[in-house]
């Protein structure tokens, strides 16, 4: 599992989506993050950890390739939000209908 | 684990759901290209709420409550909001 930068995920989250046109699925999990970069200590182990409140993780994957990226301040929710997924799923959608079109029209010439 | 027929539904349990456990609750959006559609699941190892969709607009809708439970993670739970 590959940590990155923002920055670096959401261009490696578009090579995910290009790579995954023909065949695949890509997933994209999100989750809230308290920091902690140690396991949880046995029982009797002193906690010695404060948690943080505001970070949230963020994973991608095609199945093969696994990317991760951990989100903190309210303006890089904006950039992954609307620079992120979504934007990628609507061009790959709009591709999706010129597909159909195409057959749809040539079973109609051939029907003619 | 059954789909949700409609969006208003699934989006007020899955809100809902990550209220009552946040540190517990993930989601997971799945899009394959080939078979057109996109999947998005709330689960927090308990209770799991899905909804499938292959229609375009759905996509919007989705963004938003991904986006929102996101906001959600990442605001400090004192309310004080991060100077932009």
């Amino acid at each position: 599992m590959v940590l990155l930068e923002n920055d670096s995920f959401l261009t490696e989250l578009t090579r995910l989506f290009q790579k995954c046109r023909t065949t695949g699925s890509v997933a994209i999990t999100l989750k809230k993050y308290d920091g902690r970069t140690k396991p949880v200590p046995r029982k009797g182990h002193p906690e010695s950890y404060e948690p943080a409140d505001n970070k949230c993780l963020l994973r991608a994957s095609d199945g093969k390739k696994k990317i991760s990226t951990v989100v903190s301040l309210k303006h890089h929710v904006r950039k992954i939000g609307v620079g992120g997924w979504d934007m990628q799923i609507a061009r790959l959608a709009n591709v999706r209908e010129h597909w159909l079109v195409g057959p749809i029209l040539g079973s109609m010439y051939m029907n003619v | 684990m059954p789909y949700y027929q409609t969006w208003e539904e699934f989006a007020r349990a899955a809100e809902k759901l990550y209220l009552t456990a946040p540190m517990k609750v993930r989601v997971v959006l799945k899009y394959r290209h080939c078979d057109g559609n996109l999947r998005i699941k709330v689960t927090d190892d308990a209770v799991c709420l899905q909804y499938k969709t292959d229609q375009a607009q759905d996509v919007k809708k989705i963004e938003k409550l991904h986006g929102k439970l996101m906001r959600l993670m990442v605001s400090k739970e004192s309310g004080a909001m991060d100077t932009d």
